[in-house]
């Protein structure tokens, strides 16, 4: 057996053994979002614009990450209708952003890995880091969602009559607990996979500007300023939709 | 009444750093003075000719050519104009379509014959009107608590910077022990600054340590066993020193930051409950861990799993339109990212029952909200 499915079936009996029913659910999710992205890149070769692949895929990411890793219903529920608004907004400003600053495709970097290849692929690059982009946002978005909805939602079950004022102020304090935490899990995430390259960097002495107007390295950073602001604005608009909900489910009552 | 106060200057502080921020970034158009490199500016395009293409494997794509005008702005050529061929395609892999109002970077070699090429875009502004973007809405939203996140990541970039000249002055000989001793620091740093230095904060680590660490043994062994069948580490990118060790140190630093969020998760919702029901036995909180555990993991492995592998995208679209199967095309590109997803997924279950068990034993008799 190969490493990758001893690996993957250690994780499935840990998940199991774990986390029950919910976890072997969140590794199924896990092995959906791989074949969801492996459909994009093969969908994006064969053609299809990158925009609309994106928008397909990422909201059935988002729906497969979220569905079957919550158990209860008004936390999924709302925290799916948020990411997917926040994917939205974040789909206007990557599209812009990436159209302007260039760091698509391969750099000089990549010139060993390159060789012998056709780049004459008629597959616009520039469309593939928005795709990249995208996609890399969406756990990050899915997460912190799910963190206030599900924080959220429990004070709504503890307080029903909650005042939708005071529901906004314990979502903004939620944000405020997990923020810390979540932009390490970003900042390792991104830079710890890119050790390689820093040292790259470092052992050929790029000057200062010479990497922070660098190819790789832009679109680096570019995707954990992505889902930093994809976090941040996680927790107005999840705390938002909550009151929305919270307030339809109570009007039948009164 | 002074709180009102109070937090009226707030907002007046977070708006001049924003509209400072601003002004930042509109500086970066006129930096080119920084620069030790040439930057110009474009200042006319004009198309010269486009032409179809189909290379080995069918693909269809289209050359264009186009002369670029530009304009010096720094060092020993300022002011002087030059007029530049530049061939790209419209897939755009490794060149680019110039626009007029680009900066970019010349070379200009000292032979008057040589030609003078475009290196690339100045790309500064656009990077630091993202940076600005983030830096505001944290500060809009999050006030006081978003600068202490983000000071906390700007600690571990510069740890992150001491430790690579580190590694490239030892050339790359104690990667284990120097980012083994690296990730403790990360760990011990960034809980101490969400935390404070408390007992919650020692459990949080311990568990961190613990789940990462016994997730390295578990692959370790999982790699003895199989003898690391399909783990390309040739596929590695950037690679200037032993792929093996800098792959492990780079997934477990991948997952470090993972499993300390999960872990002060669980740690702060078990002391909260210990605090509302302090009569609570530790089996019980146990238990309670395992359950926030559950809703947690599931989520964060995506995160991560997403950012690993949404990085292999451009390569893995090139092998398929350049002729390889699906098999080998994964193999290739998306196994190491794979390898990593899974290996930071094992310690990120497993800090579930070692923050629980933590928390539970070593929870004080009688909390005091700290």
């Amino acid at each position: 057996m190969s490493t990758i499915t001893v690996l993957a079936l250690v994780l499935f009996a840990l998940m199991t053994i774990i986390g029950g029913k919910t976890g072997a659910t969140a590794f199924l999710s896990l092995i959906f979002n791989f074949g969801l992205l492996f459909l994009a890149i093969v969908l994006i070769s064969w053609g299809f614009p990158a925009m609309g692949v994106s928008l397909v895929i990422g909201t059935v990411i988002l729906a497969f990450t979220i569905f079957f890793g919550e158990d209860n219903e008004l936390a999924a529920k709302t925290a799916y209708i948020a990411s997917l608004i926040i994917m939205v907004a974040l789909i206007l400003l990557i599209f812009p952003v990436e159209h302007v600053i260039m760091a698509q495709g391969f750099s000089l970097e990549d010139s060993e890995d390159l060789e012998g290849m056709s780049l004459t692929i008629g597959v616009s690059f520039v469309g593939v880091a928005v795709t990249e982009a995208i996609l890399s946002t969406l756990g990050a978005i899915a997460e912190a969602s799910i963190a206030i909805a599900a924080g959220l939602s429990e004070i709504i079950e503890q307080h029903p009559h909650v005042a939708t004022k005071r529901l906004y102020i314990d979502g903004i304090s939620i944000g405020k607990q997990i923020i810390g935490t979540t932009f390490n899990t970003l900042f390792f995430g991104f830079f710890g996979g890119f050790l390689a390259l820093f040292i790259w960097f470092s052992g050929l002495h790029y000057s200062f500007g010479s990497v922070i107007n660098n190819k790789i390295f832009v679109g680096e950073v570019l995707m954990v300023m992505f889902s930093l602001i994809g976090v941040i604005l996680a927790v107005p608009i999840t705390t938002w939709v909550m009151t929305l909900e919270h307030r339809r489910a109570a009007k039948p009552k009164d | 009444m002074k709180q009102q106060i109070q937090q009226h200057w707030g907002l007046w502080l977070t708006l001049i750093v924003i509209v400072l921020g601003l002004i930042g970034v509109g500086l970066t158009r006129v930096n080119a003075g920084l620069y030790q490199q040439t930057v110009a500016k474009v200042t006319r395009v004009q198309a010269i000719d486009r032409h179809a293409t189909t290379d080995e494997f069918n693909n269809k794509d289209v050359t264009a050519t186009q002369w670029v005008t530009v304009t010096v702005l720094n060092n020993r050529h300022q002011g002087r104009s030059y007029r530049i061929k530049n061939t790209y395609t419209k897939s755009q892999a490794m060149d680019q379509d110039y626009r007029v109002g680009n900066q970019v970077f010349l070379r200009i070699p000292s032979q008057k014959a040589a030609a003078i090429t475009i290196q690339g875009l100045k790309r500064d502004t656009t990077l630091a009107f993202v940076a600005w973007l983030t830096i505001a809405l944290l500060l809009l939203i999050m006030r006081f608590s978003g600068l202490m996140a983000f000071l906390s990541v700007a600690l571990n970039a510069v740890l992150f910077y001491a430790a690579i000249q580190i590694d490239l002055a030892t050339n790359g000989g104690h990667v284990y022990t120097l980012f083994g001793i690296l990730a403790v620091i990360f760990a011990v740093l960034t809980l101490w600054l969400v935390l404070g230095f408390s007992r919650k904060m020692l459990v949080t680590l311990g568990a961190t340590m613990a789940g990462t660490g016994l997730a390295v043994v578990i692959s370790l062994i999982v790699f003895a066993v199989t003898h690391e069948r399909g783990v390309t580490y040739e596929a590695m990118q950037y690679v200037t020193q032993v792929p093996k060790p800098l792959f492990l140190v780079e997934t477990i630093l991948g997952s470090l930051g993972a499993v300390m969020d999960e872990s002060t998760d669980i740690v702060a919702s078990l002391f909260q409950l210990k605090e509302e029901r302090p009569d609570i036995a530790p089996n019980q909180v146990f238990k309670s861990g395992l359950q926030i555990g559950h809703s947690i993991m599931g989520p964060l492995i995506n995160v991560l799993f997403l950012i690993f592998m949404a990085d292999t995208f451009s390569m893995t679209l090139l092998y398929l339109r350049n002729g390889n199967n699906w098999g080998y095309t994964f193999t290739m590109n998306m196994s190491l990212g794979m390898v990593q997803s899974l290996i930071s997924g094992i310690g990120i279950v497993l800090a579930i029952p070692v923050a629980s068990w933590l928390a539970s034993r070593l929870m004080p008799r009688e909390v005091t909200s700290a």
